[in-house]
């Protein structure tokens, strides 16, 4: 692929991940790393790890945002950084030996129930 | 107390998932909307708070591994930040219910697509992989 289309590639990924950022609070990876693999060519660990670097500056500034408009909770969120902190490191160190397809197979199953439970009840 | 440490450790199991960029933040939001009852505009918050410190601990080590693609990490970035920005100050804008609905619809496509997606974009090393499965 030309440098130009892929810069390109990038850029309208970068931008749906950021959309889904903004308005859900997450998710972004969710919509990053299938675009990564599919449009931009990465191999599926690559696309993994590098939405991890992609997603890290939308969350901050996204995080702002919702500062700024009085929607953060830090009493409440602070068990959850903690654990993150001590998830992230791990994950980090475990990345290389994992099973990817059946990891996202039980997420998937996971993923549906919440979201049934979020439209119909 | 317990409620708390409940906390933690969910915070912990999709940190783990979050490290490796495979929607554990999807999934701690699914966990503090459909399971501990957070609405969701106050889920949405610390779920964006959470993964500012899972993401920068797992950075490191992806860093090391050589598995981020820095070519790409620019314009995704760059244009995500200005998506993120238009997309975050309509989000704390918005009815929450409307939110909470928006997001239940979301998550039905993601889910549908994660389950029936195809097999693409393999590692070579990906056999390594399967020897490392419990």
């Amino acid at each position: 692929m030309k440098k130009r289309s892929k810069w390109t590639a990038s850029a309208l990924a970068g931008g749906a991940a950021g959309l889904a950022n903004g308005f859900f609070g997450g998710g972004g990876g969710m919509v990053l790393v299938p675009l990564l693999t599919g449009r931009c060519g990465l191999d599926q660990r690559r696309a993994f790890a590098t939405s991890v670097a992609v997603i890290l500056p939308l969350c901050m500034l996204s995080a702002g945002i919702y500062w700024w408009k009085g929607g953060l909770d830090f009493v409440l969120a602070l068990p959850y950084l903690l654990g993150g902190f001590l998830g992230g490191f791990l994950g980090g160190k475990l990345f290389r030996g994992v099973n990817m397809v059946w990891l996202r197979r039980a997420f998937a199953l996971l993923i549906l129930y919440g979201g049934g439970k979020a439209l119909f009840f | 107390m317990i409620g708390w440490l409940t906390a933690l450790l969910a915070g912990m199991v999709t940190g783990i998932l979050s490290g490796f960029g495979v929607g554990g933040g999807t999934l701690l939001l699914v966990y503090l909307t459909a399971f501990a009852g957070v609405p969701q505009n106050q889920a949405q918050g610390i779920n964006l708070l959470y993964f500012l410190p899972a993401a920068a601990m797992a950075l490191p080590a992806h860093y090391k591994n050589g598995y981020i693609h820095r070519p790409t990490v620019g314009p995704a970035a760059a244009a995500g930040l200005a998506a993120a920005a238009v997309a975050a100050w309509i989000a704390t804008a918005m009815d929450v219910q409307l939110l909470h609905r928006c997001f239940g619809g979301f998550l039905l496509i993601i889910g549908m697509r994660e389950l029936f997606q195809k097999e693409e974009g393999q590692t070579p090393e990906e056999k390594t992989s399967e020897e490392g499965r419990r």
